[in-house]
């Protein structure tokens, strides 16, 4: 499992979640994995749908949208400053204070499973989700997803 | 030859959290022997809202409408591990209704 050096950005300074969501979406824009109008399709789910997960010791969230604004396959990857505010999945009140966030660019179910299925693996795990939330680079980043298989 | 229960999966694509919870229910059904009681369908909330009653167990990882809100089981804690055992419980309980 790995994720494209092109789709990290570490230690991210932004104000907000639309602000992350931007700028991961327009790395999977320009480099044609999306197709034009994906931002605004995420931003747009986040409201309705939201995917923040009340992970400790910080908080991860996994923002995307419907298959058909996707032509490849991707998971981009942020890791934030300051924690933004999204909301909680399943709930339209509780905010969550996020420091990780894993946008995912999926056109069918099965595309990425095992990935996904890791990612929700680290999320358990406190010290894992910790060291997400301090990687220094994409090495780092994908040794933490060797370590788990 | 009895009756399969129906589980339905939803989140709010019906593409990525679902995928995610639907494998982690598959294995879980495995270990209780349950795998041969229960079926599992994957969706969208959207898709579903008026033929949730089709179903015997729902989970959904998101936020549904009010009026179907009772019928549902939230599966959120499979994505954190927090929580777990007493949503299994729920849903176990649906299962054996």
């Amino acid at each position: 499992m790995k994720i494209d050096e092109e789709l990290v950005a570490i230690d991210l300074e932004v104000n907000s979640k639309e602000e992350v969501l931007s700028i991961l979406g327009n790395q999977l824009q320009e480099k044609g994995f999306v197709k034009e109008g994906f931002i605004e399709s995420v931003l747009k789910r986040e409201q309705s749908y939201p995917t923040g997960l009340p992970t400790e010791p910080f908080g991860v969230a996994i923002p995307h949208t419907d298959g058909d604004m996707v032509h490849v396959s991707k998971i981009a990857f942020a890791s934030l400053k300051n924690p933004v505010k999204f909301f909680a999945m399943g709930s339209s009140d509780v905010t969550i204070e996020v420091k990780v966030v894993f946008m995912l660019a999926l056109k069918n179910p099965a595309d990425q499973l095992e990935m996904l299925q890791k990612l929700v693996g680290l999320f358990q795990e406190p010290e894992m989700v910790a060291k997400l939330a301090r990687t220094k680079d994409i090495n780092d980043l994908n040794k933490l997803f060797k370590a788990e298989e | 030859m009895h009756k399969m229960k129906k589980l339905l999966i939803m989140c709010g694509t019906g593409i990525a959290t679902s995928t995610v919870v639907k494998g982690k229910v598959e294995e879980w059904l495995k270990e209780n022997n349950l795998n041969q009681e229960v079926k599992i369908y994957q969706s969208k909330v959207s898709d579903e809202i008026n033929r949730i009653d089709e179903y015997d167990v729902v989970l959904s990882t998101t936020l549904v409408p009010d009026k179907i809100k009772d019928k549902v089981i939230n599966g959120v804690p499979l994505l954190t591990g927090i929580g777990i055992e007493s949503m299994y419980e729920k849903v176990l309980a649906e299962i054996k209704r």
